[in-house]
């Protein structure tokens, strides 16, 4: 440091990027000022626990839910509820279930699911439902309306007659680029049940989806996609305060279409590059996203966290929470009518780990 | 003149000879990088002098025995080896283990934990430490700078005050000073690295540099570049240091931190003087989730001759450091890794022969001013 | 006589010409030559995709496309360049070593194993068309 930096700016570890420090949460409720019931839930995402062989499981990816549950645990004022948001296993086994319910159990929450692919297509999420329960449902808290999707489904024929075994099929959903992968959706019948169950639901009632595919379509090529996407939203439309989280991307998002917003949560286990960088193919990243920092790899954490999500206002706002990294917040500025990042949405303020290229 | 003055001044002036001093002065030493010197502070030959003899001075304690050369000893590189924490005032013992000078210079904060800003911010606090220099506040140094005859003629001199002009703001500039002087280069790795001289490493350590850089997994912290080398990140990890011991209190101890926004000052107390606030490390000061347990990276030059280790003195011998990491994060072999270790941190499956050429290696990390000091590599003769 | 044994010779040399490309300079090449060597290269591009994808590079069964995919965020077109993790400025092939030796917890190929050589042409494959920006963070 050349300068004499003030002692109290330096503890609130401001230093040198005191100019675009993210505001605390009391700042974020004065500025919206709204007076719904206040609540917070955490949102844990993809752990991805890979089993090797025995009783040996992937290190880093069981170290990224550990750590995540241990500051879930800490986290005060205390979260009313807390969601996962699916790909607990990489290829869906038992094992790998068994493994992560038993770090999940650490929790002093009991967690509600949402289901990944990573999750489902071994045994078409049979294992998974006797663990966790209902692969789609809706919830209410406190005034907001919880629906909880199995947006990873895909055709009837690619699911039952296309591979001579569930582990072929497991493995063909499980490489985020391969060409063999069939694109993600929520289906005829989930839509129909989900039609029926927000007819009972005021539109003035703050309402949000947990899905683990977008229900947009972001980039084809790596599932960053749900193929119904128009047909889900447009069930959502009706109501004024509509958000989507989802997880699957593993890289923060963020998005706003129409009257609804769209929330990506990070990864647990490991980051995924964004489409852009893919240099063969084009994609549509949200444009509003500012980009998560890249990662070092050395730091098996980098890149990787969990969140948790604030109501005061009816929509959400979402705190990252990033291991060594600046925490991000993101939340609806309804000035504007989209979410932001609170510190670093004008690109004025970017820093350079925010490059992506 | 004073014969004393006479002895400081030529002292300071042999420093910027020898090319010690940073500044647009001299070159610094052979593998690293220019000394940072604030705007504010600059370096002057008088203002070293003065620096050094504030750093000797034992009156700025309670007892009047202790300064800061007590903890931090010239003769001992600048640390008070073999004592796993320091002693202060009336032998009261903290924590932490003090950290060598040598180098700090080029560490963006100060302390374990990262709580000062600056060389010049970090003087201020051992003297009013209750277990370091045991004094109730400055009062005492600003007395004792104002009226000693040696201090006044000084002072006025480097600064162009005196009485009560005369503040901490002085005092600590002249300590941080002298502390900038405090470099050290030239060890066998950097005429090895650096001054191209390929026999300045011996196999063992030559094995060990590969090891470094490659399998074992320190350069990314114990920073080593293409040009210079400061061994330190000046960032702050969770290495499973300490940590272990409390792991089943730290959602309580942190709970504490939260509720009760400990800051400031009372820091300092807390985690010197509480053990398990100690091991909490730079949480104590942020209180983010980041930090709980993470301490500093130091330097690693000298390191063979500034026993013992860790922000507790607690590994005796740099092999027992290794083994620590080689274990990925814990001291014995199969111990449950904390919650919340640093992701750089895993298993090393390294084998007794390889850990002993990393330590060999540490041992070329001694810049020459130091070679003679008695070393704590825990290697067994062979 | 000998004028039919010409003709004959003659044409013998022309087909022997055609096949073998005799009536072709020695130091030219053709387009059939080039586009032969394009599948050379591709049928490695193929196999380094196919390791890309394999769980058994390491000994955790994690394969570089679960971060990677299509080689994403590999930069090749960076490289060489410092690398942090190795504190020194190291070729793109050096530092596919050290994800084989850290996330994948294995060990390293020697640099000129045609396996690595085989990865590194399918990531600078899917990286084709980006400009040279060597030594770029």
């Amino acid at each position: 440091m050349t300068d004499s930096a003030s002692r109290r700016d330096f503890l609130k570890g401001a230093g040198a990027a005191a100019a675009v420090s993210t505001l605390p949460l009391s700042m974020v409720k004065l500025a919206f000022a709204d007076p719904a019931q206040d609540f917070t839930f955490a949102y844990i995402s993809d752990s991805h626990i890979q089993h090797i062989k025995g009783n040996e499981f992937v290190r880093n990816w069981d170290r990224g839910l550990i750590r995540a549950v241990a500051e879930t645990n800490l986290l005060r004022p205390k979260p009313d509820f807390v969601m996962f948001g699916g790909d607990l296993a990489q290829l869906g086994t038992k094992e790998e279930l068994d493994h992560g319910a038993e770090l999940l159990a650490k929790l002093d929450y009991k967690p509600r699911m949402v289901m990944g692919e990573h999750d489902y297509y071994l045994d078409l999420g049979e294992y998974w439902s006797k663990l966790f329960g209902d692969q789609y449902y809706s919830f209410d808290h406190k005034g907001v309306h919880f629906v909880v999707l199995n947006s990873i489904l895909t055709f009837d024929e690619w699911t039952h007659e296309r591979w001579p075994t569930p582990e072929q099929r497991m493995l063909e959903m499980a490489a985020l680029d391969n060409p063999n992968g069939s694109p993600f959706m929520v289906g005829e019948k989930q839509r129909e049940w989900l039609r029926k169950d927000l007819e009972k639901v005021d539109k003035e009632t703050p309402l949000v989806v947990f899905s683990h595919s977008p229900i947009q379509k972001i980039y084809k090529g790596w599932n960053f996609w749900t193929d119904d996407a128009e047909e889900v939203q447009a069930l959502l439309k009706p109501f004024d305060k509509t958000t989507v989280v989802y997880g699957h991307v593993h890289q923060i998002q963020y998005n706003q279409i129409g009257n609804i917003a769209f929330h990506a949560v990070m990864a647990t286990a490991w980051p995924w590059p964004y489409p852009q960088s893919y240099a063969q193919a084009d994609q549509h990243l949200p444009v509003l996203t500012v980009p998560m920092n890249r990662a070092d790899p050395f730091f098996e954490r980098d890149a990787t966290g969990w969140q948790f999500i604030d109501m005061s206002t009816g929509r959400v706002a979402m705190d990252y929470n990033l291991y060594n990294n600046t925490n991000r917040r993101v939340a609806f500025n309804a000035a504007k009518g989209h979410p932001e990042d609170m510190a670093f949405q004008d690109p004025a303020r970017r820093i350079a780990p925010q490059v992506h290229y | 003149m004073t014969g004393f003055r006479i002895g400081m001044l030529l002292t300071a002036a042999l420093m910027l000879a020898a090319g010690a001093v940073a500044g647009d002065a001299a070159a610094p030493p052979l593998g690293l990088p220019p000394v940072p010197v604030p705007e504010d502070n600059p370096q002057t030959v008088e203002k070293i002098a003065l620096g050094d003899k504030l750093f000797d001075d034992k009156r700025f304690s309670s007892t009047g025995e202790v300064a800061c050369a007590t903890c931090h000893d010239p003769k001992k590189a600048f640390t008070d080896s073999p004592l796993k924490t320091s002693e202060g005032v009336n032998k009261l013992t903290g924590t932490r283990n003090a950290p060598t000078v040598v180098n700090a210079a080029y560490m963006t904060a100060q302390f374990w934990d990262g709580r000062s800003p600056s060389l010049e911010d970090q003087a201020l606090h051992p003297p009013v430490n209750p277990v370091e220099g045991g004094l109730a506040d400055h009062e005492p140094i600003l007395e004792i700078v104002r009226t000693d005859p040696e201090y006044v003629e000084a002072f006025q001199r480097v600064f162009g005050k005196s009485g009560d002009q005369i503040t901490m703001d002085e005092v600590t500039k002249a300590i941080a000073a002298f502390e900038r002087t405090k470099v050290s280069g030239n060890s066998p790795f950097d005429r090895y690295f650096y001054g191209g001289e390929k026999n300045a490493l011996t196999d063992a350590q030559r094995r060990g540099f590969d090891l470094y850089v490659n399998r074992g997994r320190c350069v990314s912290c114990h920073v080593i570049e293409q040009t210079q080398a400061v061994f330190t990140d000046n960032r702050f990890h969770n290495v499973g240091v300490g940590i272990n011991d409390i792991q089943q209190d730290v959602p309580k101890l942190a709970d504490e931190y939260i509720e009760a926004g400990i800051t400031g000052e009372d820091v300092d107390i807390e985690v010197l003087t509480d053990k398990r606030s100690s091991e909490l490390g730079r949480f104590a000061v942020t209180t983010g989730f980041d930090d709980l347990g993470s301490f500093k990276t130091p330097t690693l030059r000298n390191v063979a001759v500034t026993a013992p280790y860790m922000h507790d003195g607690s590994k005796a011998t740099l092999r027992d450091v290794l083994v620590h990491y080689n274990n990925g994060g814990v001291t014995n072999e199969g111990d449950p890794v904390n919650d919340f270790l640093s992701g750089g941190i895993r298993p090393l499956d390294l084998t007794e022969d390889e850990i002993d050429d990393l330590v060999a290696f540490m041992d070329a990390l001694t810049s020459p001013e130091f070679a003679d000091l008695p070393k704590s590599l825990g290697l067994e003769e062979k | 006589m000998s004028k039919k044994l010409l003709v004959v010779a003659g044409g013998i040399i022309a087909v022997a010409a055609m096949v073998t490309g005799l009536g072709v300079r020695a130091d030219e090449f053709t387009k059939e030559d080039v586009d032969r060597y394009q599948d050379e290269f591709m049928s490695v591009v193929e196999k380094g995709r196919a390791l890309w994808g394999s769980p058994d590079l390491g000994t955790n069964g994690v394969a570089c496309g679960q971060c990677h995919p299509n080689a994403a965020n590999t930069h090749p077109e960076t490289y060489p360049k410092f690398q942090k993790q190795l504190g020194r400025v190291v070729a793109f092939r050096e530092m596919v070593n050290w994800c084989l030796q850290n996330p994948l917890e294995g060990q390293p190929l020697g640099l000129d194993d045609p396996d690595l050589v085989a990865m590194e042409a399918y990531a600078t494959w899917e990286r084709r068309g980006v400009e040279l920006a060597p030594g770029k963070h």
